[in-house]
């Protein structure tokens, strides 16, 4: 009898507690729902100060952000955001070995999909439909970087990356060397050979700093080295060499020739131990130390430079990659942005991205998080390396937009052990040109 | 005897008739709101839907246990004792199983399906050079671990049950790489590649390059790696079947005055035949399914300069993680999952092999 009177305890408190959460969940339903509909009305009557926002922590959005990198910045945006109109967002950081794109998929599957997330412009395939269009809202008209897919506007921009032949402008200084110049390969030719010349005056273990291991670093060579192949020197819109590679994988021989034979002079003066299998961290060390003149990283070097203890704070900047005679721009963009997601708090999200391009946002993520702003009315700068260089680019037109990023997904795990078969000499200019030529063909066959 | 039959058979049949109601309310509710039915924006009304499910079950159990029959009571008992975890096996196992065969033949990308298009992943597969070096050096790897393993893992379970003085030591030293995650030792490792062994080869041969830079030398790289973390675990078992081995057997066989290596080849290698078995199944099935390794050493990477008339760049890829390449970097979720599924029919009848020769040793002895 007393084990039939448990049992039945038993149950009861299971179908109990069942009801509780029941009614927690319609609770909360109910109020999001009211809340949604205060904030519209909000937004369509004023945009004046909202009102005593008891219930803000109920309306909390959800970003999840993929740079592990700035996460504690982000976390000091939500508390600024809470701060100025007491609506609450709270970041969710994924990253370091796990891609954000697989997780979200997780998310997707589990039904646990955030308000705003971040996307790679190659994700967006993947999510259509899924997306709120962000065209029409105030921020677009602050710049010009917003993701557009096939008419819809539907990630915002929060940084600018560039990428080039970064140098140290002390070493070249004291080589009598304008980077300015460095246009064409025949000058790249003769200042390297002049580097070359003089290591131990300068104290240089080599020209470059390029390395071309394709296990931890194929996204160097196979997309920032490779996206100068398909940008270097182009107009910032100008999708020539990207809508070729795209038609099946194409690539233009001539032009990736001329880009070969840099390559191979990278190769040469390169130091031999980093070249074929050394690590971002040697090269990076390398280069804040002045042991090497350029590096072929961008501009996300920055914070691991000045963390380096022998760096000894000289000025630095980016040249172009010139493999054919008057390329002079450096290519960058922006790589990734924050989509809204079309069944999520779409008025909360939207009112978040919009204050995000204004002011107080600004100078958290630009002073704090040192990223680039892609908004021309954003007035901080950065006084992080490269940014100076890069500012001079933009504001010269010199800015090519690096459509590597929209090449198909894992390229460049394929490219990049052709740049390292190159690097160790088991392929010439000629083979570099026809086994690239292969080698991309049949991965779009795929 | 019926009259105390009768009304518990009422009883026990109107609760099983109130639980199966209850529950097809609440799976039809559910069933409209998900196909749109009933407006989604209601299902805050339909809280209820949760306690009648929970309740209707709770009736069907109850119905089923308290049914009065004599013949069948055993078999309800039992089935309704193995149902959860019959379940949660159901859940977990049997039914990704056979989603992941359907989506194999449609165009999922990992979110959702737009058509059905049939046996094309899996002509695909086999046109792909690369997924066929990549189950050849699979085998290879197999083959080669399956007898290096087993190898150094007995001469370590030998040496281990010799009477040396710091065996306990020993043993605990040989079996620790095992407990060390897979891409943790992939990057130790891969350390140790970069800036060790290159003190080694560069003094020997003046070959500067790290091991894992050639895509042979990273292959071998990838079994070294593998045959130490996984021979100590195997050497553990080894010792074990050593020490079963009876001690008036040894005995016996040096009063007879047997030379050590006889004593090795005549009497212990026979007499640990079965664990000799297992051990070369466990190591079968584990290197088919290396991954982390693998991952965390060269990720794949590797140049074959003419295999079927391609140049190949996942030299050292093998099936798992061409699959999960295929999957997560090229984002060909349902391709990767036909992929997925061969692989999964291979180590099946891997198993099965398995589980058949072990049966078949156990009846001999």
């Amino acid at each position: 009898m007393k084990k039939k009177l448990m049992s039945v305890l038993l149950a009861g408190t299971m179908v109990l507690s069942l009801v509780a959460c029941g009614k927690a969940t319609t609770d909360t339903t109910t109020s999001d729902n009211t809340d949604a509909t205060a904030t519209q009305t909000d937004a369509t009557q004023t945009d004046a100060a909202q009102p005593a926002d008891a219930s803000g922590s109920k309306d909390a959005i959800r970003l999840v952000n993929g740079k592990p990198e700035i996460n504690d910045q982000l976390n000091t945006l939500a508390a600024k955001y809470k701060e100025e109109t007491g609506n609450e967002v709270v970041i969710e950081t994924i990253g370091g070995d796990q891609k954000a794109s697989d997780a979200l998929k997780g998310y997707y599957q589990a039904g646990n999909m955030p308000d705003i997330f971040f996307v790679e412009s190659n994700d967006i395939p993947d999510w259509e439909g899924k997306l709120v269009d962000l065209a029409g809202e105030q921020w677009t008209e602050d710049t010009d970087s917003e993701l557009v897919v096939n008419g819809v506007t539907v990630g915002f921009p929060y940084s600018v990356e560039a990428t080039a032949l970064g140098y140290n402008k002390e070493l070249l200084d004291k080589a009598g060397i304008d980077p300015s110049t460095l246009t064409s390969p025949a000058a790249w030719k003769e200042a390297v050979e002049k580097l070359d010349s003089m290591k131990d005056e300068l104290g240089i273990t080599a020209v470059f700093g390029w390395c071309t291991e394709p296990s931890n670093l194929g996204w160097s060579s196979g997309t920032h080295v490779f996206g100068q192949y398909l940008d270097a020197g182009l107009a910032y819109d100008d999708t020539k060499y990207i809508d070729l590679l795209n038609d099946g994988g194409q690539i233009d021989e001539n032009r990736m020739k001329a880009f070969a034979e840099f390559i191979d002079m990278m190769n040469q003066y390169s130091d031999p131990d980093l070249v074929i299998d050394g690590n971002y961290d040697s090269q990076v060390a390398g280069f804040a130390e002045g042991k090497y003149v350029f590096v072929t990283q961008g501009n996300w070097i920055a914070p691991n430079i000045l963390a380096n203890d022998n760096y000894d704070g000289f000025e630095m900047g980016f040249a172009p990659y010139a493999f054919e005679d008057g390329i002079d721009t450096i290519i960058g963009g922006v790589p990734n942005f924050w989509a809204v997601y079309a069944d999520g708090n779409v008025e909360a999200a939207k009112a978040f991205l919009q204050w995000c391009s204004e002011d107080s946002a600004q100078q958290i993520l630009v002073e704090e998080a040192a990223l680039i702003s892609p908004y021309t009315d954003c007035k901080y700068t950065s006084d992080a390396p490269f940014a100076a260089s890069i500012a001079q680019y933009i504001s010269a037109g010199k800015l090519s937009y690096w459509h590597t990023m929209e090449k198909k997904s894992g390229l460049e795990d394929k490219t990049s052990v052709v740049f390292n078969q190159f690097a160790q000499g088991a392929l010439d200019v000629d083979s570099f040109v026809s086994t690239m030529g292969q080698v991309i063909a049949s991965y779009y066959a795929k | 005897m019926r009259g105390t039959f009768r009304p518990k058979r009422t009883s026990a049949v109107i609760c099983l008739i109130i639980g199966i109601l209850l529950t097809a309310a609440a799976l039809t509710i559910d069933i409209f709101l998900a196909t749109g039915f009933i407006p989604s924006d209601n299902s805050s009304d339909l809280w209820f839907r949760g306690p009648l499910l929970v309740l209707g079950i709770i009736g069907i159990v109850l119905g089923l246990y308290f049914y009065p029959t004599l013949k069948h009571h055993r078999t309800i008992i039992n089935v309704l004792f193995l149902f959860p975890l019959l379940f949660a096996f159901f859940i977990t196992v049997i039914l990704p199983l056979f989603l992941g065969l359907f989506y194999s033949f449609t165009d999922w990308n990992g979110i959702e399906y737009s058509s059905v298009i049939g046996v094309g992943n899996y002509t695909k597969m086999f046109k792909d050079p690369s997924f066929i070096w990549s189950i050849l050096i699979t085998f290879l790897f197999v083959v080669f671990n399956m007898i290096l393993v087993n190898l150094v893992a007995f001469l370590l379970a030998l040496l281990c049950t010799s009477k040396l003085p710091g065996m306990g030591f020993f043993r605990a030293a040989y079996f620790l790489p095992n407990l060390i995650g897979g891409i943790v030792l992939g990057y130790i490792w891969n350390f140790i590649f970069a800036n060790v062994v290159t003190l080694l080869t560069d003094s020997l041969s003046g070959n500067r390059l790290s091991m894992l830079a050639n895509t042979k030398t990273a292959f071998m790289a990838i079994i070294i790696v593998y045959v130490w973390q996984y021979a100590g675990y195997i050497m553990l078992i080894y010792i074990t079947g050593l020490n079963t081995i009876p001690g008036d057997v040894l005995e016996a066989a040096a009063i007879d005055g047997a030379k050590p290596l006889q004593t090795l080849f005549e009497i212990k290698i026979p007499m640990i035949a079965p664990t000799i078995t297992i051990c070369t199944f466990l190591t079968l099935t584990s290197a088919f399914k290396q991954f982390d390794v693998n991952l965390a050493l060269t990720n794949g990477a590797g140049a074959v300069p003419n295999f079927l008339g391609e140049f190949i760049t996942n030299g050292t890829q093998m099936l798992a993680l061409n699959i999960y390449d295929t999957a997560i970097t090229a984002r060909d979720y349902s391709f990767a999952q036909a992929k997925a599924f061969l692989f999964f029919i291979i180590l099946a009848c891997v198993s099965i092999i398995q589980v058949r020769i072990s049966n078949k040793k156990e009846v001999e002895l």
